[in-house]
């Protein structure tokens, strides 16, 4: 499958996609955005199966990102990978669409757990 | 809006925060520390939280030696040879998981900035006031400081959390 990660640090995409490995999902596609903005974009160019976002980017945030992506008609599992994993942004998270949110600093334990039920390992 | 009361009641989770970041972001063991960060070159990312129902600003500040931020670049992108600019994205995404759970901790509905980092080829003055928590991994030191006197200029914002695009206070 491909996956989307959008995350405004080149450091912490590269984190994302090592995290998905250790977590028993490998052979996977990944495709990276800097931004919500771009990530938009290359939602149609793309065609990723799941999307991986950070929340609080330049140019357009995570939660920007996914209400768009759900207002087009978009149904793509998208999970916020995130510094803030406070119960407020967890419950906005799930009132937009989303899978989850897993909070920063994760682990692949973490991973596992909420990807699972979407990623074939 | 939070105060250095509130900071000194929250020491130990921030020191757990501090200890949890370096064992995701360098799967290193790190432990609590109290000695002094090395001299020479440093590097540091800074972040704001904005209460906007006092208008007040919390700040948070991570510090470190050069050296180990060229580790952590290194190992948080799998590259032998980290750039400047690597390092500062590693440094400030550090920043950013540091600013976004002391955001969840301390003040949930505030708004949280985007990251700023530095690098500096001498010691950068670390934080005065708040409370300052450090960690030794990889037998090098570093800080986490969380200060209510730190200036949020310079800081740009995500685009909504402002009425504007990205914008700088």
């Amino acid at each position: 499958m491909k996956i989307l990660v959008a995350d405004d640090s080149k450091a912490m995409r590269m984190i994302v996609t090592r995290t998905l490995r250790q977590a028993g999902f490998s052979g996977h596609d990944v495709v990276e955005a800097e931004n919500g903005k771009e990530a938009l974009s290359m939602v149609s160019s793309e065609s990723p199966d799941l999307i991986l976002s950070d929340w609080n980017m330049p140019e357009m945030t995570g939660i920007e990102f996914l209400k768009a992506l759900r207002a087009s008609g978009s149904a793509i599992p998208f999970c916020f990978v995130t510094s803030e994993g406070s119960d407020e942004m967890r419950a906005q998270a799930e009132k937009a669409g989303a899978l989850g949110l897993i909070a920063k600093p994760f682990t692949p334990e973490m991973f596992a757990d909420m990807l699972s039920p979407v990623v074939p390992a | 809006m939070t105060t250095i009361d509130d900071l000194e009641l929250a020491r130990e989770d921030l020191e757990s925060l501090l200890l949890d970041m370096l064992a995701s972001v360098l799967a290193e063991d790190a432990a609590t520390a109290w000695d002094d960060l090395p001299q020479g070159p440093q590097s540091t990312a800074r972040v704001a939280i904005h209460d906007g129902s006092d208008d007040r600003y919390l700040g948070v500040v991570v510090r470190l030696g050069l050296p180990l931020a060229r580790v952590l670049a290194s190992r948080m992108m799998s590259i032998a040879d980290p750039s400047g600019d690597d390092v500062l994205d590693a440094v400030g995404e550090l920043g950013n998981i540091a600013g976004g759970n002391v955001k969840s901790l301390l003040c949930q509905h505030a708004r949280l900035s985007l990251p700023a980092a530095e690098l500096s080829e001498g010691q950068i003055e670390g934080v005065s006031d708040g409370v300052q928590v450090r960690a030794v991994v990889l037998g090098q030191v570093i800080e986490l400081a969380v200060s209510p006197t730190i200036t949020s200029d310079g800081l740009l914002w995500p685009p909504d959390a402002m009425t504007d695009t990205t914008e700088t206070l």
